[in-house]
């Protein structure tokens, strides 16, 4: 009888086990993350209206002193710009990539992936070097004689602006080439044999079509332009400073920790409030 | 017809237009950076008086350099390790597990990735000063874990999906214990997903700033932070030749997957 349990083949083969048992080769990862993301944030919180006095004090100043506003409202300027920049960059590329003939379009791809995987400090650097007073863009426009003066490129918005779209551009291009090579042409030779001129096709059919990609692409860039802080701190000026800089200078230099964390606080709620409206309009499971 | 270049008209010009002119500006800076590295001018004229190597000669004889490459080296090779030592594990548990709040808890593992990471450094940098591990390895190594686990996770998850689990059942009815046919079948299936995530694990370790800046010292730095350390001093040309390195690296790894994928396509 024992035998003949211990012959079963079937012996190994445990009915599905359900409940929070399946849960337990999780919990390292998630001892760990909460060890060291959920403790280290709420105790962030705490500060923010702890330190240094108990209250909601440093989010009032935040909101209230004009110098700390114009750094939230520069925030969402320079984000939406940066955001709007890339869009229009990045449309006619994606659209371009989606009917060129796949080898060339595979070349493409790889000066897409070679700027994206390149080091940010590297790209960075580059631009720091490119943009300056004595860089090679400002000799080459006095040189072809477009201007006399050298242009101001660097530590300012133009700095920002430009640093950030090189970053910037393949999360908009990748999401919206997918979706224009996944129109199907039919329905635009539909619209072409009811008497649709190009440009109609364009603004009625292929454009309402790419919204998905549109959106997609905008929200990320947006949302990750709002908390960036590198490329804002080595080419943007001190005129122009974003939240995420603000941030690093009030914890790390000024020793503000409370009104650090309260910035932290509002650019975490301001992330997860847009966050959630993508997740809303594009759903989950193309997020992951 | 809007989708097909031949039959589009002249409009096509403003689109290789826009597409030459993008594909030059995503280029300019490496290329720049890489030509500038074996120019001989301390002030990055260009194009360069001369052509030199002396800019690599600095990087390996200075033992700063040296060090902090070693460092980011040893720092990542931890990371990847522990991020699929708990990345693989956690993936099991949200493809296979049946258990309330899987979707929440999914959400949970690829959150890092969605809190902006300058929030995550200051929250981290408090939390380290607290326990006086500031400028340790372990700071380093917690910190970098954080935004490499939801790269393992999403890789190994993706290609355990993929996996059909009655080949592991098959393998345990013909006799094979669990751990055997997780080992000996499920494993070797997904390898691909787990040299995924073993490499992005170690590249978003590799290329970790901000994290790096807030758990430095000034005795124990990242390659990045001291890249970020140097390049709010001046621009010296040093950081165009490691730089040129890290982009050489860049299409090394770029080359091994295309490679890698073209193996497994077919």
């Amino acid at each position: 009888m024992f035998e003949a349990i211990s012959n079963n083949p079937y012996r190994n083969l445990r009915a599905p086990r359900v409940g929070l048992r399946r849960l337990r080769p999780a919990l390292p990862a998630l001892i760990f993350l909460f060890v060291f993301m959920v403790v280290p944030l709420s105790s962030l919180l705490l500060l923010s209206v702890t330190k240094p006095e108990t209250g909601l004090g440093n989010y009032i100043s935040l909101l209230g002193d004009a110098t700390y506003a114009r750094v939230l409202l520069n925030t969402f300027i320079i984000a939406a710009l940066v955001t709007l920049v890339t869009l229009v960059i990045a449309y006619p590329v994606a659209w371009l990539l989606a009917i060129l003939p796949s080898r060339v379009s595979q070349i493409f791809f790889a000066i897409i992936l070679l700027s994206m995987w390149t080091n940010l400090l590297a790209r960075t650097y580059g631009w720091m070097v490119l943009l300056q007073r004595t860089g090679v863009i400002n000799r080459a426009l006095m040189g072809v004689g477009l201007i006399d003066q050298p242009l101001p490129l660097i530590n300012n918005l133009a700095g920002v602006t430009i640093g950030m779209t090189y970053i910037m551009l393949p999360y908009v291009i990748l999401p919206l080439h997918a979706t224009i090579s996944g129109i199907d042409p039919a329905i635009m030779q539909a619209a072409a044999i009811t008497g649709a001129k190009p440009r109609q096709i364009f603004w009625h059919v292929m454009l309402p079509l790419s919204l998905p990609g549109i959106g997609a692409g905008c929200m990320m860039v947006f949302v990750m332009a709002l908390g960036y802080y590198v490329t804002p701190a080595l080419l943007g000026g001190t005129s122009n400073m974003m939240l995420a800089e603000m941030i690093a200078q009030q914890v790390q230099s000024l020793l503000n920790w409370g009104l650090g964390s309260a910035a932290a606080f509002i650019l975490l709620a301001v992330t997860l409030v847009f966050y959630a409206i993508y997740v809303r309009a594009i759903g989950l499971g193309r997020v992951r | 017809m809007l989708l097909n270049l031949n039959r589009m008209g002249p409009g096509r010009y403003v689109l290789y237009g826009i597409g030459v002119l993008t594909a030059l500006f995503l280029l300019l800076p490496v290329a720049f950076i890489a030509a500038l590295s074996f120019g001989s001018s301390q002030w990055l004229q260009f194009p360069p008086p001369g052509w030199t190597l002396k800019w690599y000669a600095a990087i390996f004889n200075d033992p700063r350099w040296v060090e902090s490459i070693w460092t980011s080296v040893k720092v990542a090779f931890t990371v990847m390790v522990l991020s699929i030592a708990l990345g693989l594990p956690a993936a099991f548990a949200l493809v296979r597990g049946k258990f309330p709040g899987r979707t929440l808890l999914h959400a949970f593992f690829i959150s890092p990735m969605i809190v902006p990471v300058i929030i995550l450094a200051i929250a981290l940098y408090v939390f380290v000063l607290k326990f006086g591990l500031n400028g340790t390895f372990i700071a380093f190594v917690a910190a970098h874990l954080i935004v490499a686990l939801p790269f393992s996770v999403i890789c190994i998850v993706n290609s355990l999906e993929g996996f059909d689990e009655s080949t592991e059942k098959a393998a345990i009815v013909c006799g094979a214990t669990k751990a055997e046919a997780i080992f000996r079948v499920t494993l070797p299936a997904i390898r691909l997903g787990i040299f995924s995530a073993a490499l992005f694990s170690f590249l978003a370790s590799w290329d970790e700033v901000v994290l790096g800046i807030f758990m430095a010292s000034p005795t124990l730095q990242t390659l990045p932070v001291r890249m970020w350390t140097t390049l709010r001093q001046d621009l010296t040309p040093v950081i165009a030749s490691v730089s040129t390195l890290l982009i050489a690296l860049t299409i090394v790894i770029m080359i091994i997957t295309a490679f890698l994928r073209r193996r497994y396509a077919r």
